[in-house]
């Protein structure tokens, strides 16, 4: 009794989800330039928030801390604020308007988190065992130990940088100068407005992108486990 | 009797740990659990304490069941493997934790007690694994318990400071007049520590007694030799040059805490410790033999 | 090869220093006596009431619903506790905005846009516990159980037990969890736009109104509260840190894994 209780006050949200179902699905420039950012961010993040994180498992640099706490503190920085200032920063350089300007603060916003889950997950797994897979050269040690012990935060790292990314009215507005439309400052304009039905639509989008590219990514990684079991039998 | 365990049973997923307990531990009695891993002696212990549920059975202590008794309530005290010193606590903040009256001055006199005089404000890190199990013990001892568990204690330690804890620990016990119930794979300790011994082999009570008759009568906790088919406790079993169906080779002479000790190797190639004459060389052959006379 | 990617990570987290750098570079000369306007002075009182409520409610739930996963080894919850991490924020703030826009299933009970902020502060809840609960439970993965028993075993009452041999191992992560969403929810847009009032605004909504809507002069206004709000959080973070370091290093120098 107690268990539907909580599942009902965490799930009661989705209530408004339920109301509404898109009748029809447009691709447009918005989605496509949404996908490609998820994609894109997603990938870099693993990319350096792994390779970052494993830098500071291994190394013995008297640099350690003051990086660890250089990755951290921007989590401290409202994303708000830091945006008001990169702004003032890059738009010398020509990258308002643009998708690497765009790109690049979407990054610093997701960055810290993808390099703190990453390091969590392998202080967790030790760096006695991941020192075993020294021995092996880079591919296979990726391919065949790392990646396989490192695939639900792999996954994890990808929902939250995602996630970020999908929530980003003001950064996109104003880094992109107007000219960058995405699924979110689509939808901003329908939340403003009255339109609920078309709004609720959007809703769904937002929920779909992250849902179906976390569940898209455990098949994925559940045939490669597979295949690399196969290697090795 | 202080401690009455009736039949107690434990499963855990699809194995039997514990399969019809009985044991009885007067009070002021030190009792030793002893058995292999795996034979459910630390289940027992943690059943004891509260912090785990038992299937069947009772377990009272001065004839009040305990069931249903939450842990901090039973006044029973435990000490592990590992010290489990809190640390974000000192030393000495450690023990007075534990007092009733959370007095500090309390704590000063257990750990002089343990021969930790005027370390209170020392941090943890500071003191070697021998000396925080000490702090463990005073810590155990300065809550008043009326039964003391002990789980294994000893085992991460080497072995000098594991024989000098093992006294401090027998003789505080026996001087508070504490009822103790000590859980060990260790023979030796068993024997040093405990006033009487019960061996528990696969979840049930193989044998009970004291340390010395169990060491006579049971293979699992003495030493024995089998010779002629038949095992005999290492004590009844003498080494002679004189010659007998049964030859050994003396591989390795030592000496330990004054007696002349040998490791020989047997035909059917183990090998086994005895006593060793001054005359005896490393690789020569000889012979074994029941001992004649009185030991 | 984590060479590389440490350079690149570094260059890339240099960016908000960077842009925090800019910023005083921005305010130099301003006259901070324009912030002592009503709307600022409003702005931030229902700012610091928002945040720490929404914090503070968010902590203690999340950290209650870890340590019963914890103590119960139940699976279903932490699995239901991902549900909320799917949906963006800005999705979230209008699912809430739809349950409490006077249909089905409130009717109107509280309206999503109301004084006291209370469905922008249900929304960060919902959407802040499960973050809250993924830093704390990693703290509970790795706590040594015995601990907890050795606890008992010492006779101290159900609080202490806490006290002496959980909390001790919270500290950190609930004080990172704290600044975390300090800073996230007192400078955010997009969720109290959409669910607060148009009087008092949130800091971060008014600073981007003001920023993006009206004379260029307002800019500056903007700069100066986002440098002033986050150098105040900077100083809590250093604060709070120095405060608890002594204790922390001493529990990572005595602990048993």
């Amino acid at each position: 009794m107690s268990r539907l209780l909580v599942a009902g006050l965490i799930l009661f949200p989705f209530i408004g989800l339920v109301l509404a179902f898109p009748a029809r699905f447009d691709w447009d420039e918005a989605i496509g330039n949404t996908v490609v950012y998820v994609i894109v961010l997603g990938f870099v993040n693993v990319w350096l928030g792994i390779g970052t994180a494993w830098w500071l498992m291994f190394t013995d640099s008297k640099w350690k801390t003051p990086v660890e706490w250089f990755t951290f503190l921007p989590l401290f920085i409202p994303v708000l604020a830091s945006m008001f200032g990169m702004y003032i920063a890059l738009a010398p350089l020509g990258l308002v308007g643009t998708h690497i300007g765009v790109g690049l603060v979407l990054l610093v916003t997701t960055l810290p988190y993808s390099i703190r889950l990453a390091y969590n997950a392998m202080y967790v797994i030790g760096r006695p065992l991941l020192e075993q897979t020294l021995t092996l050269a880079p591919w296979s040690r990726f391919g065949l130990v790392l990646f396989p012990l490192l695939k639900e935060t792999i996954r994890t790292i990808v929902l939250f940088s995602t996630v970020i990314v999908l929530s980003q009215f003001v950064l996109v507005q104003l880094m992109g100068a107007g000219l960058i439309p995405t699924v979110t400052t689509q939808i901003y304009q329908a939340y403003a407005g009255n339109d609920v039905s078309l709004a609720l639509q959007n809703t769904w989008v937002l929920i779909l992108v992250p849902v179906l590219l976390y569940v898209g990514l455990g098949g994925l990684f559940g045939i490669w486990i597979r295949l690399v079991k196969g290697r090795l039998q | 009797m202080s401690l009455v365990l009736s039949g107690v049973q434990k499963r855990f997923k699809d194995r039997d740990v514990l399969r019809g307990i009985d044991l009885e531990i007067p009070n002021g009695e030190i009792h030793a659990l002893v058995g292999v891993s795996g034979s459910g002696k630390s289940t027992l212990l943690r059943i004891i304490a509260g912090l785990e549920t038992h299937d069947s059975g009772t377990v009272t202590w001065e004839e009040t069941p305990l069931d249903g008794v939450p842990p901090h309530l039973r006044q029973i005290t435990m000490l592990s493997q590992s010290p489990l010193l809190f640390p974000h606590l000192t030393v000495g903040e450690n023990v007075t934790l534990a007092t009733p009256n959370r007095l500090s001055q309390e704590a000063e006199t257990w750990l002089a007690r343990v021969r930790l005089p005027g370390r209170y404000n020392a941090e943890i890190h500071e003191l070697s694994g021998g000396e925080q199990q000490r702090v463990s013990f005073a810590r155990a001892l300065a809550a008043s318990p009326r039964l003391i568990l002990l789980d294994e204690p000893f085992t991460n330690l080497d072995p000098e400071l594991k024989y000098e804890l093992q006294r401090l620990i027998r003789d505080l016990v026996r001087e508070l007049g504490l009822t103790a119930l000590l859980v060990t794979h260790d023979r030796e300790e068993a024997m040093l520590v405990a006033d009487q011994v019960t061996l528990l082999e696969a979840g049930r009570v193989r044998a009970s007694g004291t340390p010395q008759a169990l060491a006579e009568t049971e293979s699992t906790f003495g030493d024995f030799v089998e010779l002629d088919g038949k095992p005999y406790p290492s004590l009844h079993i003498e080494v002679t040059d004189s010659p007998t169906d049964d030859a050994v080779q003396l591989v390795r002479s030592f000496t330990r805490f004054g007696h002349r000790l040998g490791e020989y190797r047997r035909k059917q190639g183990d090998y086994v410790i005895l006593p060793r004459h001054e005359s005896f060389r490393d690789g020569e052959t000889y012979y074994l033999r029941k001992r004649q006379g009185g030991i | 090869m984590s060479r590389s990617s440490l350079w690149l990570s570094l260059f890339v987290l240099a960016l908000p220093f960077t842009g925090v750098a800019f910023l005083i570079h921005e305010t130099v000369g301003f006259d901070w006596s324009e912030l002592n306007d009503a709307a600022w002075r409003a702005s931030l009182t229902v700012t610091l009431y928002v945040t720490i409520v929404s914090t503070v409610i968010s902590l203690v739930i999340g950290t209650w619903l870890a340590r019963s996963v914890y103590r119960r080894r139940s699976t279903w919850l932490a699995s239901l506790l991902r549900w909320p991490m799917f949906v963006p924020h800005v999705a979230a703030a209008y699912l809430f905005y739809v349950l409490f826009s006077g249909g089905f299933p409130f009717y109107g009970l509280v309206e999503a846009n109301e004084r006291h902020h209370l469905v922008v502060i249900l929304t960060y809840v919902w959407k802040e516990v499960p973050f809250v609960f993924l830093m704390v439970i990693g703290t509970y993965a790795q706590l040594n159980r015995g601990y907890v028993d050795m606890a008992k075993t010492l006779q101290l009452t159900p609080f202490e037990q806490f006290k002496v041999a959980e909390w001790p191992f919270l500290v950190k992560p609930l004080l990172d969890s704290f600044w975390v969403l300090v800073a996230f929810i007192s400078f955010a847009y997009e969720v109290p736009a959409l669910l607060g009032v148009t009087f008092p605004e949130l800091l971060g909504v008014l600073a981007y109104e003001r920023l993006t809507t009206g004379l260029f002069l307002n800019a500056y206004e903007s700069y100066a509260v986002a440098l002033i709000w986050t150098l105040f959080i900077f100083i809590g973070v250093i604060g709070s840190y120095a405060v608890t370091a002594k204790r922390r290093r001493r529990i990572e120098r005595g602990v048993r894994r």
